[in-house]
């Protein structure tokens, strides 16, 4: 077992080291090909990020009536919190709200002597925001609710946009991977070509045909993760360099989240590359590596 | 192990000036004890085997036994079927029709995972391909043993026997592009013979070689047979077949049209050369 492993290992290593410009042909199309798809990856997490950071700052505002007493207050804002699609509700006395009223406009307004036309406010934050229009709506049949204020439309623009972004990084992503995939396992195919050979001669000795078709395999894998390394390390200078460079021209960009960490990168795309390798290799040899 | 004694080789091997009187119609020598004793067992069977390429017929309903232990020539001009014959042999094409039986295993009917398993009881000296041009002798036969599992000592220990065998110790780490074209040929037949297989089938080994070198090779198979090896050579070299008076089978357009058996009579072969031979 161990004999023949060694014999696959070096049959591998022979083949890396030996065919320098179909191993350069092979490590150059998947670091490309993971480059652009790490890329991509990249700058669709960060979009994404975005798009979904947005919309979780929208908040219901529940003004109650003013007839509605403190006790219903509290028991509706029970009654919200015992609710799934809600995180937290946060009870505003009118007193309170009317305190800071005055406040906020005493250098302007004697509000002293007047009675407090406010009444108490829920603020009520969902768990995600597409559950926000449905919520609203609940809250709003409420006998003991005046108005619900919820930035609906507002919120309905950015929801649309979060999902566009997630569809063309799904097609784009999608499209580059199959794009990936298919160059590999085209340089692959050439590789076998170049070996048909060793690879009649293993044939005719009694290799087994898994022996025969395992080097190929490895050696996929190997020029895939090869070329995700190199791909990794491009990928994270490139995004530092337009990072550094889009935040001097738009200084906002910065109160973005942060982006997709570097030590996913690093660890994602060789090992997305090693999979695709191996992959396009297995399938290049069930088409190409006979007996 | 594979030394061959003097009286051996008087047997097996005429001299040139000896042409077809050499041949005797006792049977081939086959080694000692167990091998002797099982000389009518049939290595290879063939039975009523077609083999068609697109319309076009490769081989028509071709019958042929060779039995343990012996030396068999296959003639024909090109296109007669030969590699046809041989590729059945070892499963590398399927016939139409019939039945081809190999070393007890009825090939026809073995699943493609099971073929290696029956490769590694023949060996095989292909017409194409015969060496591996970036590996050096002593590798070139390892590598066939490495690949279906053996150890490292045991890689050592046959691939001296076999260069031993061939007389290729002083070539053994030479490139194939360092070899004559003799010297090629017997490292092929080294690999070939590596995993010492009860059956050896040589697809035209005497090509592009010139005569003495031609009947270098054919004496090396015939030590081989004398070992307890069935050997089976495809060849247009006409010398060679005169002086090794051997069982010939002659092709021609997909079929055995004569099969003159060891020691059988010159003008039986001179009739055979006149019509299928070059």
């Amino acid at each position: 077992m161990m004999d023949r492993l060694r014999f696959v290992l070096l049959e591998t290593w022979e083949s890396l080291t030996r065919n320098a410009t179909m191993q350069a042909a092979a490590i150059t199309t998947a670091c490309v090909a993971l480059m652009l798809l790490g890329g991509a990856g990249m700058a669709l997490y960060k979009l994404d990020a975005a798009a979904q950071a947005l919309p979780s700052q929208f908040e219901a505002e529940v003004f109650l009536k003013t007839s509605a007493t403190r006790e219903q207050a509290l028991e509706l804002k029970a009654q919200l919190e015992n609710m799934p699609e809600i995180v937290r509700v946060t009870l505003t006395p009118r007193e309170v709200a009317w305190e800071q009223e005055k406040q906020k406009l005493e250098d302007r307004v004697n509000l002293a002597d007047l009675p407090n036309p406010l009444p108490d406010k829920l603020t009520v934050r969902v768990r995600s925001p597409e559950l926000l229009p449905a919520v609203s709506e609940q809250i709003a049949q409420s006998p003991l609710v005046d108005e619900v204020i919820d930035s609906r439309q507002e919120l309905k623009t950015v929801l649309a946009i979060s999902h566009l972004v997630r569809w063309i990084g799904l097609g784009a992503g999608g499209m580059l991977l199959l794009a990936a995939l298919v160059l590999i396992y085209n340089t692959v195919r050439l590789t076998i070509f170049s070996r048909q050979r060793e690879v009649r001669v293993m044939a005719l000795v009694g290799a087994t045909l898994r022996s025969i078709r395992l080097p190929f395999v490895l050696e996929g894998m190997v020029q895939g993760a090869v070329g995700g390394a190199l791909a990794a390390t491009l990928t994270l200078l490139v995004a530092a360099f337009l990072s550094d460079y889009l935040i001097h021209q738009w200084p906002f960009l910065n109160d973005l989240p942060p982006g997709l960490p570097p030590s996913t990168v690093i660890m994602g795309l060789p090992t997305l590359g090693a999979f695709m390798g191996g992959l396009c290799a297995w399938w290049a040899t069930q088409r190409y590596v006979h007996i | 192990m594979w030394g061959l004694t003097e009286q051996e080789l008087r047997r097996s091997t005429a001299s040139p000036a000896a042409g077809n009187d050499c041949c005797d119609a006792s049977p081939a020598p086959v080694g000692e004890g167990e091998a002797a004793a099982n000389y009518k067992v049939a290595m290879v069977e063939l039975k009523q085997v077609s083999v068609v390429y697109g319309d076009q017929h490769a081989l028509r309903r071709v019958s042929l036994s060779v039995e343990k232990g012996e030396f068999v020539f296959l003639v024909g001009a090109t296109g007669a079927g030969k590699s046809t014959l041989f590729k059945l042999l070892y499963g590398e094409t399927r016939p139409a029709e019939g039945e081809v039986w190999v070393l007890g295993q009825p090939i026809h009917r073995l699943k493609p995972r099971e073929l290696p398993f029956l490769r590694r009881r023949m060996g095989i000296v292909p017409q194409d391909y015969p060496l591996l041009p970036r590996k050096t002798v002593w590798e070139n036969i390892a590598y066939g043993l490495r690949a279906i599992g053996y150890n490292e000592s045991a890689v050592r220990q046959r691939v001296a026997q076999v260069l031993a065998l061939v007389g290729l110790n002083e070539q053994a780490r030479q490139m194939p592009n360092q070899l004559s074209g003799g010297e090629a040929q017997r490292a092929a037949i080294a690999r070939a013979i590596a995993n010492n297989p009860p059956l050896l089938i040589a697809d035209e080994p005497t090509a592009n070689l010139d005569p003495d070198t031609s009947w270098e090779i054919i004496e090396l198979l015939m030590r081989i047979n004398l070992r307890g090896a069935t050997v089976i050579v495809s060849t247009h070299n006409r010398g060679i077949v005169d002086r090794a008076c051997q069982r010939v089978v002659a092709m021609d357009r997909g079929q055995i049209i004569s099969d003159v058996p060891r020691g059988g009579y010159p003008i039986e072969l001179d009739r055979l050369h006149a019509s299928v031979m070059l």
